[in-house]
């Protein structure tokens, strides 16, 4: 399953599972942020092509507003799957401790 | 040291092919690190039939076995169109953000994942059978490079 909220520090709080069935849940949550927006990817478990197509397109529509989408907490997995996926060039990623 | 399940063509399946993966890895004692990249590659291979392989409403059977310390996971679909996934075209990832496009990464990304990729279709059966493996001596960060890149047709 998958969660996802504004933590208390503004920053948004991803976790659980980014899966086809759980992408549009994300999506439409993302859509409705705006300006530079932290993405805490610390308890995000999982996440397949669909999800980096929402992180794709949300990184696209934050741009074209002067604003961008910054990936925090990023395991060793997920960010195999981001530097694979060249998205390491396109996002500023900060790696879990 | 294997197994085998039937899943219907949607994506609320997916839950219940974690689960399968999530129970296989656990009675077998398998790597744990090996299991989001098997699941990662059985989402792209599923989630492509149900997308494309429109015409058939069969089940997918999905067969999972223990090999060389990790798994051997094979996909097959029923009364189906060939496409073979081993062979989709690769992905320029270099591209700037104006023209990446959502999707089309998954077959990219599997075979930077998996240790083998092979696709078999039969014409009298109408069947594709798509086997990948994955073991612990290919996962990454054990000193090999990533693996080269690439994108497909599908995703």
């Amino acid at each position: 399953m998958l969660a996802i909220d504004f933590g208390p520090d503004g920053v948004v709080v991803i976790a659980g599972r980014l899966d086809a069935a759980q992408s549009p849940a994300a999506q439409s949550f993302l859509d409705r942020v705006e300006g530079n927006v932290t993405l805490d990817c610390s308890r995000l478990e999982y996440i397949s092509s669909a999800g980096l197509g929402v992180l794709l397109k949300t990184q696209k529509r934050l741009l074209g507003t002067s604003g961008k989408l910054r990936l925090a907490g990023v395991n060793r997995h997920l960010r195999d799957i981001l530097v694979y996926s060249g998205f390491d060039q396109l996002f500023e990623i900060e790696p879990a401790p | 040291m294997s197994d085998h399940r039937m899943f219907g063509r949607s994506y609320d399946s997916l839950r219940d092919i974690f689960a399968f993966t999530s129970g296989f890895f656990g009675r077998e004692r398998l790597d744990p690190r090996l299991l989001p990249i098997v699941d990662f590659a059985l989402e792209e291979l599923f989630t492509n039939m149900v997308k494309y392989s429109t015409m058939s409403d069969a089940a997918v059977r999905i067969d999972l076995a223990g090999r060389d310390g990790g798994v051997e996971v094979t996909l097959t679909d029923y009364d189906v169109e060939p496409f073979d996934v081993s062979r989709a075209p690769e992905v320029d990832v270099n591209l700037p953000i104006e023209q990446r496009r959502p999707g089309g990464l998954g077959l990219h990304l599997i075979r930077k994942l998996v240790d083998s990729l092979e696709y078999e279709y039969s014409k009298e059966s109408r069947q594709s059978r798509i086997t990948f493996r994955k073991t612990p001596a290919e996962l990454p960060g054990r000193g090999d490079a990533p693996k080269g890149g690439g994108t497909d047709a599908r995703d």
